[in-house]
């Protein structure tokens, strides 16, 4: 019997009502009664009875005992929180909206603050991710060249180091050269589409150890054999519209047709090897006859190479195996100053690498600093007029107190109110960003898209930004607020005195201006140092220079081009040379003076130029004479850092001294000398330098203008004259030129971004001071209404007023000016140290800075003062 | 004397499980109402009445074993607590003495 009544079951909805409505501490019991009682009816009355008596009996369950849950407090105060949520809201909007001016200040600040943050966020970030996400990334090393005694390690290695590596490093699963090029033109066969491009060879290892997705081709083989290329998407499509180009050629400077064996994806922005083409490493045995594979004497930082050592092998422990490869190949000099390192590849982007965007960390961490001071300038601005508000706020609060409200909802009414604050300075924060976000990267160089700004990771930095600033923001006002006993709070009466020198709100205001005055000091001489680079006698004269490439140096074909040039009216002098008299990447040869018994060594940049070397670059001559074009390479003009380094005081002593070239017996003599001229950028000294003619050495054409004041005009036709000479020249190339001037101005791009960077940052800190420093103004001009009505009827002046409103903001403007120029002073002769020429730092920057201050100081509070100060002491003595 | 105030189903419940001893719950405490008053009664209504009952602590309860035509649920038993019985004392009294009260004329007309 039981089984058969077992079987008949209650309507499964009216069980799930129940389930649903009924309180849970009491379902089993009800359910348990209603199923008994169920079972009963079958058995008396029939199924379709039972059924709908438990029907009934659930339906009559709903009343309240059943439907209240177990632990009644929990139930209520998450009611009363929701309401209480919304009474926070009201009254902070009421607040907010009663204290438009304010609101509006404390908005307009925190949402510069933000921005300036986000900004800064973006660029930190951006900077800090690249080669991050390669799978091999842990494992992946640069072999990097130290010279010892210089202190300085390079990019680059020997080209003999991948064979070294091969036969001496076990430890390296994979090794992976790469060599990069510049400049070369590349076609495609029967169309005129030619382009000038950086390149690299490399061979299959690199695409076996860096991740690369392939849209043809394979890593295994690609770049196997000989003439064989991988293109990126892009260039696939730049040269064939397409990217099914497998089997398809490309000529390589005019020469050598190359095979298309792989195409891969493009590229992220974020990597330091930005390759679009890859050539494989074989390709230069005909390409580049002259390419020494096992090279062990000089090296360049084009030629890089890379290791992928084995699973649980750490780079310290390598140590000793390139102690062996110094000895096995190299000459035993070396033992004593060559040394190899292993530099990981998380680290290529701060040191310099083949992508050539560089990041420097100390940069990074200073910018970081910057940003959290202008975040904290307005929250402090926040914080001040908050507690401003204290009186105003003092009565309320006083009620609520005596109604009964707790100090915590006190609290959390405040942080509503600095909540809403934040969250709408967020929001035009982001706006703001979005807006100006294109014209930033562009101004700074940094390629950041608009899809970073809404990355997950940066909308996380956003929430916890909202977060970190409503709390940092609110939680002092909020504290010192609900704080207050409610007896003095309605009792009218004044702030308790305290005597203190300064008031917390004063010491925010200091801190505020303390910043501002370091950024707007450091701002003003970075922007010195930067014009001085600028106008900066470099000791040759680097204006209305055109510099061009001369892809073909054969001695004939270049004396006829030359010939064309200068007989143009507006082109004064043309040299050939194997660089420019500054350049980035310079010749270095070691050279020995052997006059006494321990041999002078002086490690000399080699310059290499024909007879107009010296004319077209105006560098003078202090002795001898120049070099003719038909010297031979041992005939050389020296610098007087050379001769300093000689020993010798007199240019005229120094005519016909030999030295020798590195320890060989080979030697050159010095028929004259030049007055320094700055070789390098002005970040560093000038080397002992030497000049001389080496025809197969020019890959560059110096071209002077007749007049450096053309018009762009002007200068637009001396260069399509001179394009027209260039391409019948050296046809199939394709034309590239340069102004020296720019060029040159290059070496200085970093400073000049931080430099617009620092300006941009102390423009919004000083604007976020200013700004709470009027904030400050009008509320203390608007408290002390009644007191100047009180002293304008006893007979003061509208002048003695506005001093008295605004001697107390003066006071706290010279005490920031106090402590912000020996921290200025410290920060700017710190980063003046990267320079080796470089201006003093004059007592007159901070004098000024600090007039600037506190003229603009007083210009914000006396707005203020002056209108309180005008007021018709009837009107504010009238009203209560 | 304040006394907690027991409503006239609150008390038959109350006496109920009084009567019922250790096998008082929901079910059984129904249908021995229905038994002894002869009317229907809804199962809520003495759960909602128990309930209240035990906020008043007149009455104890724990949970009890589990049977099969519960559906594998366990029942609660309810226990007079010494309140509830001192309560249902003093309505007891308290009736007692207030029929000895009524004059005996009115008395025999009520026989």
């Amino acid at each position: 019997m039981n089984q058969s009544s077992d079987k008949i079951k209650p309507p499964k909805w009216a069980d799930r009502l129940l389930e649903w409505f009924c309180a849970p501490h009491l379902l089993e019991e009800v359910q348990g009664d209603l199923y008994e009682r169920f079972q009963k009816n079958v058995r008396v009355f029939g199924e379709k009875i039972a059924r709908r008596e438990y029907v009934i009996g659930v339906l009559s369950f709903i009343r309240p005992f059943a439907l209240k849950r177990e632990k009644t407090e929990e139930v209520s105060t998450f009611f009363l929180i929701q309401i209480m949520i919304s009474s926070y809201f009201k009254i902070a909007l009421r607040n907010l909206f009663k204290n438009l001016r304010f609101t509006t200040i404390n908005i307009l600040g925190m949402t510069l603050g933000m921005a300036c943050a986000l900004i800064i966020f973006l660029i930190v970030r951006h900077e800090t991710s690249y080669d991050l996400t390669q799978s091999k990334g842990d494992r992946i090393y640069r072999v990097e060249t130290k010279n010892i005694k210089e202190d300085h390690t390079y990019a680059g290695t020997y080209t003999g180091m991948t064979r070294a590596l091969h036969a001496d490093l076990p430890e390296a699963e994979r090794i992976v050269p790469v060599l990069q090029y510049w400049g070369y033109t590349f076609s495609t066969p029967n169309t005129d589409k030619r382009f000038k491009e950086s390149f690299v060879f490399a061979d299959n290892n690199l695409v076996k150890t860096f991740d690369y997705q392939w849209l043809a081709g394979n890593a295994d083989k690609a770049l196997t054999q000989p003439n064989t290329v991988i293109l990126t998407r892009k260039y696939a499509e730049k040269y064939f519209g397409k990217t099914d180009v497998l089997g398809e050629t490309i000529r390589y400077d005019n020469k050598q047709d190359l095979m298309i064996t792989g195409v891969i994806e493009d590229y992220p922005t974020t990597t330091s090897f930005p390759f679009n083409m890859i050539i494989s490493f074989s390709t230069l045995k005909g390409t580049n006859p002259n390419f020494e594979f096992d090279k062990w004497n000089g090296w360049n930082d084009n030629h890089q190479v890379y290791v992928l050592l084995k699973e649980g092998v750490k780079a310290e422990q390598l140590e000793g195996r390139f102690k062996n490869i110094v000895k096995k190949y190299m000459d035993k000099e070396a033992v004593a100053d060559k040394e190899f390192l292993l530099n990981p590849l998380k680290e290529m982007h701060y040191s310099s690498n083949m992508g050539g965007r560089t990041a420097n960390i100390k940069l990074l961490r200073t910018l970081s600093l910057i940003g959290l001071l202008v975040l904290l300038i307005s929250c402090f601005n926040f914080i001040n007029l908050s507690t401003a508000q204290l009186f105003k706020r003092a009565k309320e609060v006083g009620v609520r107190k005596v109604i009964g409200s707790s100090r915590q909802s006190l609290i959390y009414q405040f942080l509503t109110e600095a909540g809403i604050i934040t969250g709408t300075a967020i929001v035009l924060a982001i706006l703001s960003t979005g807006i100006t976000l294109p014209s930033i990267t562009s101004i700074l160089d940094i390629p950041i898209h608009m899809a970073d700004l809404f990355a997950w990771k940066n909308l996380l930095f956003v929430l916890g930004l909202l977060l970190a600033t409503t709390l940092l923001a609110g939680i002092y006002p909020a504290m010192k607020l609900s704080g207050m006993t409610p007896m003095w709070a309605l009792n009218k009466n004044k702030m308790p005195q305290v005597r203190q020198v300064f008031s917390l709100r004063q010491a925010l205001v200091i801190v505020q201006f303390t910043v501002s005055l370091v950024l707007i000091s450091s701002a003003m001489l970075m922007d010195e140092q930067l014009s001085f680079f600028q106008k900066a006698d470099l000791g040759f004269n680097k204006d209305a220079i055109i510099t061009i490439s001369l892809p073909d140096n054969s001695p004939a074909k270049l004396q006829a081009f030359r010939n064309q040039l200068v007989s143009s009216s507006q082109i004064k002098d043309v040299s050939f040379s194997f660089n420019s008299a500054s350049a980035e990447s310079n010749w270095m040869q070691g050279t020995e003076i052997r006059n006494s018994e321990t041999p002078i060594q002086i490690k000399a940049q080699m310059k290499m130029g024909d007879s107009h070397f010296l004319d077209t670059y105006g560098i003078q001559l202090l002795a001898g004479r120049t070099l003719k074009d038909n010297d031979t390479n041992q005939v050389v003009l020296a610098n007087e850092i050379y001769l300093d380094k000689m020993g010798i005081k007199n240019p005229h002593d120094a005519i016909g001294k030999k030295f020798y070239f590195g320890n060989s017996e080979e030697y050159g003599t010095i028929v004259g000398v030049v007055k320094n001229f700055n070789v390098n950028s002005l970040h560093q000294k000038i080397d002992p330098t030497l000049i001389q003619v080496v025809p197969e050495h020019y890959y560059q054409g110096g071209i002077k203008l007749n007049n450096t004041n053309l018009s762009s005009d002007n200068i637009e036709a001396t260069v399509a004259h001179i394009e027209k000479l260039w391409t019948a020249t050296f046809p199939g190339q394709v034309f590239e030129y340069k102004f020296l001037d720019a060029e040159l101005g290059r070496a200085y791009q970093s400073e000049l971004r931080t430099a617009r960077l620092m300006q941009t940052a102390t423009f919004i800190a000083i604007l976020i001071a200013c700004l709470g420093l009027f904030g400050l103004a009008t509320f203390i001009a608007e408290q002390r209404t009644k007191e100047i009505g009180v002293r304008k009827v006893l007979g003061a002046s509208v002048t003695s007023i506005l001093v008295l409103l605004s001697k107390d903001f003066l006071k706290l403007v010279i005490v920031a000016i106090v402590i912000a120029t020996p921290v200025a002073w410290w920060a700017m002769d710190s980063w003046l140290q990267n320079f080796e020429f470089k201006i003093h730092i004059t007592w007159w920057v901070f004098v000024f800075t600090g007039l600037m201050m506190a003229t603009l100081a007083i210009v914000t509070v006396s707005f203020q003062s002056l209108k309180a100060a005008l007021i018709n002491p009837v009107k504010s003595l009238k009203t209560e | 004397m304040k006394r907690t105030y027991l409503g006239e189903f609150e008390e038959i419940v109350l006496l109920t499980v009084a009567i019922m001893g250790d096998k008082a719950y929901g079910v059984s405490i129904t249908e021995e109402i229905e038994e002894q008053t002869g009317r229907s009664v809804s199962v809520s209504a003495v759960h909602a009445a128990l309930h209240r009952l035990e906020e008043k602590n007149m009455v104890s309860s724990y949970m009890g074993d589990a049977t099969a035509e519960r559906g594998g649920r366990r029942k609660r038993l309810f226990s007079v607590t010494a309140l509830g019985n001192r309560t249902l004392d003093e309505i007891r009294l308290l009736r007692n003495r207030l029929w000895d009260n009524i004059p005996l004329r009115i008395f025999s007309t009520l026989q």
